[in-house]
C-alpha cells in the first residue's frame, strides 16, 4: 500500500525522506495508515478507492479530477471524501468531481450538467437545482433533501426555495404550531407468519487465506434470519463482511465456523453440492459487469440455464429473464455486451442470475455506479420482484435504497452482525448507526428534526412520500 | 465440529493459496535486513548454482541452503510445501520423461523393454530434474517473500545502472519487471472473480484433485475472459501510471533508500564461494 501511494512522488523524483513523509500524510488523510502493510489486492472495494485517493494526494497536485470516486464508498467514506475535497479546495486546489449522486454536487461552487456529450446546464448548484423539470428531462434528479423539502412544501407553502441539505431543510421548518401533543407511536406490526426462516445463519465465522501469513478475518459470529418472501437488507461500512456473507449464502464459500442453512440446504453438510444450491439461490455480484465472460448479451444470460441443463427451451428462458428486467429480447439478444450502457449492463447481469429462476435473490450493491434514472428503474424492478414473493437479500451503501426495499435490516460492523430488526426500527437509532459509520435516510433525518421541533410525527418515516403524508396528517386540526 | 474433517476446502477460489511463492512478507529477519541488491544477487547466485550443479549432491546442498534461507527469513514453510505438492504431478511427469527418453549409452542397465532402456544414470538424471525444479520453486518463493516490489525495482535499477552507459533503457526494463510482479496477484484475483461468477451460475467447480481432464475443463472457460480482463486492466494501469507522472522526468527516486553494510559483502563472498564449489564439485 505504501509503495502504491509512493508511486507518484517517486515519478516526481523526490528524495526518499520527503516521499516517506508524503506517503504517511496521504495515507493518514484517507484513514489507511494503520493497515499500510496490507497488499493492495487484498483490500475491499472501498479501501481500494481510498488508496487510489491517497496515491493522488501524495503528489500534491494543483488540480484533481475525481471520476465517480465515491461509487464504492460507504456513507462515512463518502463524507471523508467530500471533506477532503472541500479542504483541498480551501487550500487552493482545483477540484473537479464527476458524480451520479445529486447530494454530492451540492458542495460544489459550480455545477455543470452534461448530456450526450454537450453541456446542458451550467451554474451554481442552487441555480441548477432550481430547475427540477429540466433535470428530470435530463434523467437526473434533485438531492434527497430537496425532494423531502418538496414533499412537505404542500403543507408549508412559505418554505423557502433552494434547500439542498438535510440541515438546511430542518432549520427552515417551523416549530409545531400547538403545544406538543402525545406522540403517536404505532407501527403496524409486520404480518409475519410463523414459518421457519428460509435462511438461517448461526455464529458464522470466516477467515480469508486461513493458515497463511496473510490470513484476514472477515466474519465473526454472524447471525442472520430471513423469512420466506422477505426482503432483507445488509448495511455496513466497506469491508464489514457483507459480500463474504452473501458468498456463503450462495455456497461459493463454505462455512469455517458456525452453521448456514439456506432453504433446504445445510451448507455445513459436505455432500450438498453448489450446483443444486445455485438453482435456488441466485447471486448478483458487486459490479457484476466486471465479471461478464461471454461476448453477446443472449449468451451471457443463457450461461446458467445451459450449464444446469434446464428443461425449458433455452431461448424461452432467456426471453423470460430479459422480460423480468425490462430488456427486449429481440433488440438486445445479439448485442455485444460492451456496446451496452451501464444501466443496461446491470440489467443483463440481473437477468443472467434470474435466468435460473431462483427462489432467493442475493444482490450485492445492486445500484452502485448507476445514474439516478437507471437506479430508480432498477429499484422499481426489484420492488416488483419483492412484491411477487421473491425472497431478497441485498446489501447497499444507499440507505434510501434499503429504506424503500428492505423489510428487515442487519447492520454489520467489523465482520460482526451488530444490529438486526425491522428497517424502520433500525433507522430510528441514529446515534448507534453513526457509531457504525452509517446515517439514516434523509427523509428519516428530516422527520427526526421535525419531531425535535415538537411535531407529533409517527416513528418509521423513511421516504419523502411517507414524510409528506405524516406532515399533512399532523397539520389536520391545527388552526392556521 | 463435524465439518472439520471434511476434505472440501472452505474457499476453493483462493487461487493465490496454490502459488508456491506467496506475496512479500514484511517481517524483520536477518535476511530482510540485508541490502536488496545483496538479496537479488543471492537469488541469482543460487539459481546459477542450481543450473550449473553437475551432481545431485550439489543440488541437495543448494536446496538445503535455500531452506535454511527460508528459516532465517522467518517465512513459514507451509505454503511452499502446499505449492510443491500441487506441482508434484507436473514434476513427476517431467521426471518420467527424463528417465524414459534420456539418450545415453550407460553400461549399467537396470531393465529394458524393447528399445526403452533405463539405466541408473537415467534415474539419477530424473532425480536431478526433481531436485532442480524443487530448488527453483523454493528460491523463487524465498525471493518473493523477502523482496518487496520496490526493493526489487530499486535493487535491479542500482545493479543495472552501469548498463545505461551503453544506452540500454534499464529503467523501462525494471518497470516492466515491476508491473509483471504486480500483475500476478491481480491475475489470480481476476481469475477468482470470473470463476466465482461462473460457479454461482452453475459451472462445475467440484474439487478435481488429480483428474486432469476435469481440471482443464474447469480452467479453460476462465482463460479467455481472464485475458480480456487483463488487457483492459493493463490499459487502465498504463493510464494510471501516466496520470501519476511516470516518465515525466528522466529519473525516478524511491521510497526506500539503499545502504550497503559490511554484512552484505561477507554474505556475498560466502555465497559466491558456495556457488563455485557446487559448480566445480
Amino acid at each position: 500500500m505504501e509503495e502504491d501511494a509512493a508511486f507518484g512522488p517517486e515519478s516526481l523524483a523526490l528524495p526518499p525522506e520527503q516521499i516517506q513523509r508524503r506517503v504517511e500524510e496521504s495515507l493518514r488523510q484517507v484513514g489507511l495508515w494503520e493497515m499500510r502493510q496490507r497488499s493492495p489486492h487484498l483490500l475491499s472495494a472501498g479501501q481500494t478507492q481510498r488508496l487510489a485517493l491517497a496515491g493522488v494526494l501524495a503528489m500534491h497536485p494543483l488540480c484533481i479530477v475525481f471520476d465517480e470516486a465515491s461509487t464504492m464508498l460507504d456513507p462515512s467514506g463518502r463524507s471523508m471524501l467530500l471533506e477532503t475535497m472541500q479542504r483541498l479546495n480551501r487550500e487552493a486546489v482545483t477540484v473537479i468531481f464527476i458524480t451520479h449522486f445529486m447530494e454530492e454536487a451540492v458542495v460544489a461552487k459550480r455545477m455543470v450538467v452534461f448530456s450526450h456529450g454537450q453541456v446542458a446546464m451550467d451554474g451554481t448548484p442552487d441555480e441548477v437545482y432550481a430547475k427540477p423539470e429540466r433535470l428530470a428531462a435530463l434523467r437526473l434528479d434533485l438531492p434527497p433533501a430537496a425532494r423531502a423539502a418538496a414533499a412537505v412544501r404542500a403543507s408549508f407553502p412559505d418554505l423557502p426555495e433552494g434547500l439542498l441539505t438535510p440541515v438546511q431543510v430542518i432549520a427552515a421548518l417551523p416549530e409545531y404550531p400547538r403545544p406538543a401533543a402525545t406522540f403517536p407511536d404505532e407501527i403496524p406490526a409486520a404480518n409475519k407468519e410463523d414459518l421457519p426462516p428460509l435462511i438461517e445463519v448461526n455464529g458464522l465465522g470466516f477467515t480469508y487465506m486461513l493458515g497463511t501469513p496473510l490470513a484476514h478475518r472477515a466474519l465473526v459470529n454472524v447471525d442472520l434470519r430471513v423469512g420466506v418472501g422477505e426482503a432483507h437488507g445488509l448495511a455496513g461500512m466497506t469491508g464489514s463482511g457483507k459480500s463474504t456473507l452473501m458468498q456463503h449464502l450462495n455456497a461459493l464459500i463454505y462455512p469455517q465456523e458456525g452453521q448456514v442453512r439456506v432453504a433446504e440446504f445445510n451448507l455445513n453438510d459436505p455432500n450438498v453440492e453448489r450446483r443444486q444450491v445455485v438453482r435456488k439461490v441466485g447471486l448478483v455480484f458487486q459490479n457484476p459487469e466486471m465479471q461478464f465472460f461471454e461476448h453477446f448479451t443472449g449468451d451471457e444470460i443463457a450461461y446458467g440455464p445451459r450449464q444446469l441443463k434446464v428443461e425449458e427451451p433455452l431461448a424461452e428462458r432467456v426471453r423470460w429473464a430479459m422480460e423480468q428486467v425490462g430488456l427486449d429480447f429481440d433488440t438486445y439478444k445479439d448485442r455485444p455486451l460492451f456496446s451496452l450502457s451501464g444501466g443496461e449492463r446491470r440489467k443483463v447481469a440481473l437477468a443472467s442470475t434470474l435466468a435460473l429462476k431462483p427462489e432467493i435473490l442475493l444482490l450485492d450493491e445492486p445500484t452502485a455506479g448507476l445514474d439516478p434514472a437507471s437506479r430508480r428503474d432498477l429499484l422499481d424492478k426489484l420492488l416488483a420482484m419483492r412484491d411477487s414473493g421473491l425472497t431478497l437479500v441485498l446489501s447497499s451503501h444507499q440507505m434510501g435504497d434499503l429504506a424503500r426495499l428492505a423489510h428487515d435490516l442487519t447492520v454489520f460492523y467489523q465482520g460482526r452482525s451488530v444490529l438486526t430488526g425491522p428497517t424502520v426500527r433500525i433507522f430510528e437509532q441514529r446515534e448507534t448507526l453513526r457509531g457504525y459509520g452509517l446515517e439514516p435516510p434523509v427523509a428519516a433525518q428530516v422527520a427526526a428534526g421535525l419531531r425535535a421541533k415538537g411535531w407529533p410525527l409517527p416513528q418509521g418515516i423513511m421516504t419523502a412520500e411517507a414524510l409528506q403524508a405524516a406532515v399533512a396528517q399532523a397539520l389536520q386540526g391545527v388552526d392556521r | 465440529m463435524s465439518t472439520q474433517g471434511v476434505k472440501r476446502s472452505a474457499n476453493e477460489f483462493e487461487f493465490m493459496r496454490g502459488l508456491p511463492f506467496g506475496p512479500y512478507l514484511p517481517v524483520d529477519s536477518p535476511l530482510h535486513r540485508l541490502d536488496p541488491r545483496t538479496r537479488i544477487l543471492l537469488v541469482v547466485l543460487l539459481m546459477i548454482s542450481l543450473l550449473a550443479a553437475r551432481q545431485p549432491l550439489g543440488l541437495v546442498l543448494c536446496l538445503a541452503v535455500i531452506l535454511i534461507g527460508w528459516w532465517i527469513a522467518k517465512v513459514p514453510f507451509e505454503p511452499l510445501w502446499r505449492g510443491w505438492l500441487s506441482a508434484l504431478p507436473f514434476l513427476l511427469f517431467l521426471v518420467a520423461l527424463q528417465i524414459l527418453f534420456r539418450v545415453g549409452t550407460d553400461p549399467d542397465v537396470i531393465f529394458q523393454i524393447g528399445s526403452l532402456v533405463i539405466s541408473s544414470a537415467d534415474l539419477l538424471a530424473g532425480l536431478a530434474v526433481l531436485l532442480r525444479f524443487s530448488g527453483f520453486m523454493a528460491v523463487l518463493g524465498l525471493a518473493a517473500a523477502s523482496l518487496s516490489e520496490s526493493e526489487i525495482t530499486r535493487g535491479l535499477e542500482a545493479l543495472l545502472r552501469p548498463l545505461s552507459v551503453l544506452h540500454i533503457p534499464t529503467q523501462d526494463f525494471v518497470m516492466a519487471v515491476q508491473v509483471t510482479l504486480r500483475f500476478f496477484p491481480l491475475l489470480a484475483q481476476t481469475a477468482e472473480r470470473i470463476a466465482k461468477a461462473q460457479a454461482s451460475r452453475g459451472a462445475d467447480w467440484r474439487p478435481a484433485g488429480w483428474n486432469l481432464v476435469q481440471r482443464v475443463k474447469q480452467i479453460a472457460p476462465v482463460i479467455v475472459p481472464l485475458f480480456v480482463a487483463s488487457l483492459r486492466r493493463a490499459e487502465n494501469m498504463a493510464l494510471a501510471m501516466d496520470a501519476r507522472g511516470y516518465g515525466s522526468l528522466p529519473l525516478r527516486t524511491s521510497l526506500v533508500s539503499l545502504q550497503y553494510h559490511w554484512v552484505d559483502a561477507v554474505v556475498l563472498v560466502v555465497a559466491g564461494t558456495f556457488c563455485l564449489v557446487v559448480i566445480i564439485v
